[in-house]
């Protein structure tokens, strides 16, 4: 039964993958994107079996070569990330229907809806991976299909270096994949998952070359750099797929490592726990300064990932000290992080697509006044905002409650210093949340209210309707899974004591109702609608007027200055020699991007120093390698009579 | 949901929003008395109430269905938000009403979509004050966060309803941590009230353009939506003070006498912190805006230090 | 009933507690205020709780150097120091120290934070707590934080006169540590109470008034062929 699920879901998507390149027409587009609508059906029902009933199927294995065969397990870590497939991609899909028609040539339409459904089958594959093998070769096929749709409008100059910077950091994380893996078979002798006790031996390698590998591809700060490239660059709904899917991916990874070990250390805690703070204060500090609207999600997405990393770092805290209750409530609010995030940053990048489609350009400082010209998009969009500010009673709010919770029942930890370590995180994480409040009021403010900034948003006009219906089946889950939070947790076993989001909605919504009443019936309501805004004495109001992006976050790039480490040069040139005459200048504020210029570049500098070296020994001349034969031969016998 | 929590929110509910435009004219008051003037009377934000219901609402032509909502949005949730700060007695309640986390955040919401009205007629006011109110409150929280935390490390709860049932059952403070909490608590007051040395509610000068900016298109019905949303503010920020600090008078039990008794020592104990922020206010001057991140940094030192106190001794 | 508050020691270990706070909020204030006359005032209070900790510890212990340390303390680091230091300054009009070497007080409250836990991590490598007792552990942690701290205050500002009132606070954080880890005879509290004179006079005289930088110092001393050093 469970079996058929995942049978037709496969096959669904592969028919996705291989129909648009088969029978090249809008037709079969269509077609695929359909299909992956139904792969998620069937994907939702196999997920919420296994979370309810807890059943761990595990399918036959397909053996490739002696010693290479694929198992693919699921159980309930499995049945969570499944399910957060399942609700991401019926939106998108349909979402896409439209979307795919905006690229330039059908060639390239018919690729994107191809590599779409691949890139979904890979991230199916796996989170359902049950041995080692199986993992690395459908996780290359996942970067390797995101790479090629983020390369699609490979024309442009920056998204090809984009591309590359990408390309290049996703193979730095299978290598050190590859390397966690080895080490752990090493260890074992072993290659499955599951539920596995390594011996207590030292795992350091391993965890830390896994924990880098992860680290790279979930945008872990300061691993974290291809992500506003790559983001932008690509298509929305892929960006959508890519923020929102394939970095829980990674941290489905990450977890499936530390939940089958059986002696995990304290140190291992407290790593996790700083790099997720510095992530998310960080990702959400750079965020603030964007005018891109693509390029700010992106941060933002590095933001929620350091939460969510902050949360597994507290539960192995927590986990170790022997408080199990609050082990779990920080597992459990880590992983439904992971889950709402997905839901709400797919539908604010299927929103920032609309935006961008209907003004034609990603600047923020060019929008504003949508709301009148595309109500609905800012509907949904403002559903979305209000999530990730993390505001009651949306699911934002729930997950980063839970985390909350855990920190202010901490006082039961026993080692002092570690609770002095829990308040400095916990610091930093409220910090993190007022600053994406902060965010989204710019975001949301800048772009869809006041008056437009440019023609291009003046003559906005509302996207098609499949847009529009891709955007609102994921409001609708971003919705439900806020208010039916508590219930659903319960649901699923876990008995959390948190707040029931239900019962304050629906307080809300009924005091919010009696106002409306009460101040209907006490005078007369009149209302009119002036000739303009009040400009303290301006006649005409002109959209020069309006705050700016910019302009929004510039007290908090003041308090932060610090940290953004803008660089102010001049240069002059004088007419005569003791410099009083001025001639002209020049001025230049230039934001150091510091993990660029001081981590990404050196060693990429160091590279390629090395590699030069290293190529002298390639010159072309047969001489040269019969040589190299020559040494090698000889030193194979000396090593062998001697050493051997 | 029984009796006694329907009662509650009837009576919480009730008395609040029936003093809080007490407390607020009172510190208006003593600052005039500090001022050496007399200041307008007592009663008179219930008469500005009364006015500005009577008006008409306008409504700029940039502004969206956001400046429509808002105002009746923001009362909603600052009376969700006093149903968890209990003020009569503390009644028997489900098990989320009373969190301090769902707390902050409901407070949270109020800012968010006040911001946003700021923007939503496009003047450059509105967004002076959305940009500065948003930077800076950003600033705080850390602040706020450690205090409720310092709160949740001595009480050992995380829901106001336990805390102040424990806090009421002793005559002095349990420990001396509750003291310094206080004090982070009364700085909190200042800052999300928007009184001086962060904020000057009196003007609408571009020097204090922060909370005051972002309702200057407020008018008629929603203006007094928004001036009963901030008393209540206000007011629930001193309830969790004084019920920390001093909080003889609170029942748990409904009897009639006991009601009368706590209302009347609330009363009382919140006249005279009113009368403290008032002449706090007049005592100091507002501070440069740049010049607020480095006085938020010294309440969070303090509230470290507080907390720090607690986790080593 | 005020007698049995007094009488209660766990009361006045909680009073001592949070004196201890205010302590620190004294010196936080001291590393960042940019007015030389709540610089005085400040240095005033915090001697003024250094006195107040000594009375009630002397209620708790019964220790009679207590109460002679808390008179002295009194008479010498809260009236006649910042009378001595107000007579110059009437002289010389200084009133605002403004920049700051290598920390801005943001920071610098930070890094305050950072040397509270280190000196809670120093000296419970020390002494345990249960040597101690609780009260006296946190005393001797506070003393030696209000230590760090005035050393902080003491790169941080520019001033002369900022730096002096930063050696006079690690001055009080010696006292604070002495008094709750060691039994201070008498006699040590004198001369640590004459070298502070013999300081304040040493500072008024030998920098160029006391609204001067080192900076306006050595360029002094440079003008005078003194010190033929390099610009700083």
């Amino acid at each position: 039964m469970l079996e058929a699920f995942i049978y037709s879901a496969v096959i669904a998507l592969i028919t996705g993958t291989v129909l648009p390149l088969l029978y090249r027409s809008k037709k079969s587009r269509k077609a695929s994107f359909g299909l992956s609508f139904v792969s998620s059906i069937f994907l939702l029902a196999f997920a919420g079996t296994i979370l309810y009933t807890g059943k761990e199927p595990v399918f036959s294995a397909i053996r490739f070569l002696p010693g290479l065969d694929f198992t693919l397990t699921a159980d309930r870590l499995s049945g969570g990330f499944i399910l957060l497939i399942a609700a991401v991609v019926p939106g998108v899909s349909i979402y896409s229907v439209e979307y795919v028609e905006h690229a330039k040539s059908e060639a390239r339409k018919d690729l994107q809806a191809a590599l779409t459904n691949l890139f979904i089958l890979a991230m199916l594959m796996v989170v359902l991976a049950g041995n080692m093998v199986c993992f690395l070769v459908f996780w290359e096929i996942m970067s390797l299909s995101s790479l090629m749709l983020v390369l699609h409008d490979y024309f442009l100059e920056e998204n090809k270096k984009a591309g590359l910077f990408y390309f290049i950091m996703t193979s730095l994380s299978t290598a050190f994949l590859f390397m966690g893996f080895i080490s752990l078979f090493k260890l074992t002798g072993s290659a499955e998952f599951g539920s596995l006790s390594y011996p207590a031996n030292d795992l350091t390698l391993p965890f830390l070359c896994l924990f880098t590998g992860f680290g790279i591809k979930a945008g872990l700060v300061p691993f974290h750099k291809w992500l506003p490239y790559a983001h932008p660059a690509a298509p929305s709904s892929i960006s959508a797929l890519m923020s929102g899917v394939m970095l829980k991916v990674a941290i489905y990874g990450f977890l499936r490592f530390l939940l089958s070990i059986s002696t995990p250390e304290l140190w291992w805690g407290t790593l996790i726990l700083i790099a997720g703070s510095l992530s998310a204060v960080l990702g959400v500090i750079y965020a603030v300064k964007e005018s891109d609207i693509k390029r700010l999600l992106a941060y933002s997405s590095i933001e929620n990932i350091g939460i969510i990393f902050t949360g597994i770092g507290l539960y192995l805290i927590f986990k170790l000290e022997g408080i199990e209750s609050l082990a779990l409530l920080s597992l459990a609010g880590a992983c439904f992080h992971a889950f709402n995030h997905a839901l709400f940053k797919s539908l604010l990048f299927l929103g920032a697509g609309s935006v961008v489609h209907a003004t034609g350009t990603r600047n923020i400082e060019a929008f504003g006044g949508l709301i009148k010209r595309m109500p609905h998009t800012t509907t949904l969009f403002l559903i979305a905002s209000v999530s990730i500010a993390g505001l009651p009673p949306t699911s934002g709010f729930v997950s980063e409650m839970m985390l909350f919770q855990a920190y202010f029942y901490s006082s039961a930890l026993p080692d002092p210093l570690l609770k002095v370590l829990l308040i400095i995180t916990l610091s930093v994480l409220a910090l993190t949340s007022a600053l994406a409040a902060a965010l989204f009021v710019k975001l949301f403010g800048i772009t869809f209210l006041a008056l437009p900034r440019t023609r291009c948003a003046q003559e906005a006009t509302e996207v098609p309707k499949p847009m529009l219906l891709g955007e609102a089946v994921l409001a609708i889950f971003c919705i439900l899974s806020g208010l039916f939070s508590s219930r659903i947790l319960a649901l699923l076993g876990f008995d959390l004591g948190i707040p029931d989001m239900l019962l304050l909605g629906l307080i809300l919504v009924g005091t919010c109702g009696l106002v409306w009443i009460t101040v209907r019936n006490s005078g007369p309501s009149k209302t009119r609608i002036s000739k303009e805004t009040w400009g303290c004495g301006i006649l005409d109001q002109f959209p020069t007027m309006e705050y700016t992006s910019a302009g929004f976050s510039e007290p908090l790039v003041v308090i932060f200055k610090k940290i953004y480490r803008t660089e102010i040069s001049s240069t002059r040139t004088y007419s005569d020699t003791k410099e009083s005459i001025f001639n002209s200048g020049t001025a230049r504020i230039h934001l150091i991007k510091f993990f660029e210029e001081r981590l990404y570049l050196p060693v990429a500098y160091a590279v390629s120093l090395i590699s030069s070296q290293v190529s002298r020994m390639q010159n072309g001349k047969l001489d040269t390698y019969v040589l190299y034969v020559f040494i090698a031969v000889l030193t194979l016998m000396t090593f062998t009579r001697y050493f051997a | 949901m029984n009796a006694s929590f329907l009662l509650f929110t009837l009576l919480n509910t009730g008395f609040i929003l029936l003093v809080s435009p007490l407390f607020m004219s009172l510190i208006k008051k003593v600052k005039a008395y500090a001022q050496g003037r007399k200041g307008p009377r007592l009663l008179q934000n219930y008469l500005d109430l009364r006015k500005l219901m009577q008006k008409e609402v306008v409504y700029s032509p940039n502004s969206s269905g956001i400046m429509r909502i808002a105002p009746y949005l923001n009362l909603a949730v600052l009376l969700l938000a006093s149903l968890f700060v209990p003020v009569v007695f503390i009644p028997d309640a489900p098990a989320g009403i009373g969190n301090i986390i769902v707390f902050l955040y409901l407070l949270a919401i109020e800012r968010f979509f006040t911001a946003l009205c700021g923007l939503d007629a496009g003047s450059s006011f509105g967004g002076m004050g959305s940009s500065r109110l948003m930077s800076l409150s950003a600033v705080i929280e850390p602040t706020m966060v450690i205090a409720f935390a310092a709160l949740a490390y001595v009480l050992r709860t995380v829901n106001f309803h336990e805390m102040f049932a424990i806090t009421a059952g002793s005559t002095i403070p349990e420990s001396p941590t509750l003291t310094l909490i206080s004090i982070s608590l009364f700085i909190i007051i200042i800052v999300e009230t928007g009184r001086i040395p962060v904020d000057n509610p009196a003007t609408h000068l571009e020097l204090t353009m922060m909370n005051e900016a972002m309702i200057l298109e407020q008018s008629g019905k929603n203006l007094a939506l928004i001036e009963l949303t901030h008393a209540v503010k206000q007011t629930i920020l001193m309830a969790i003070l004084i019920n920390v600090l001093v909080p003889w008078g609170l029942v748990t039990e409904l009897t009639f006498a006991g009601l009368a008794v706590s209302c009347l020592y609330f009363l009382l104990k919140a006249s005279l912190l009113a009368g403290l922020i008032g002449l706090f206010e007049s005592s100091i001057a507002k501070m440069r805006l740049f010049r607020l991140p480095s006085f938020y940094m010294m309440a969070f030192f303090f509230s470290a230090l507080t907390i720090l106190m607690e986790v080593f001794a | 009933m005020i007698s049995s508050f007094i009488a209660n020691p766990a009361f006045l270990e909680d009073i001592i507690r949070i004196l201890f706070v205010f302590v620190l909020i004294t010196a936080a204030f001291t590393l960042s205020t940019r007015n030389i006359a709540s610089l005085l005032t400040v240095y005033a209070v915090q001697s003024l709780l250094m006195v107040l900790i000594a009375i009630f510890l002397y209620l708790i212990e019964g220790n009679k150097t207590l109460i002679a340390i808390a008179a002295l303390t009194l008479v010498s680091k809260v009236l006649l120091i910042p009378l001595f230091i107000n007579l110059i300054g009437e002289k010389i009009k200084i009133s605002r120290d403004l920049k700051f070497n290598y920390l801005e007080p943001t920071a610098s409250l930070l890094v305050s934070i950072g040397l509270i836990l280190l000196a809670y991590v120093f000296l419970s490598g020390f002494f345990s707590e249960f040597i101690l007792g609780k009260l006296f552990f946190m005393g001797a942690v506070i003393g030696l934080s209000l230590t760090l701290m005035g050393m902080l205050v003491m790169f941080s500002r520019r001033k002369v006169i900022t730096k002096a009132i930063g050696y006079l606070t690690m001055e009080n954080g010696v006292l604070l540590f002495g008094i709750f880890v060691a039994d201070l005879p008498f006699i040590i509290e004198i001369l640590i109470v004459i070298d502070l004179m013999i300081l304040v006079l040493l500072t008024t005289i030998l920098a160029i008034g006391l609204d001067s930088t080192i900076e306006e110092y050595h360029q002094r001393l440079q003008t005078l062929k003194i010190w033929s050093g390099r610009e700083n």
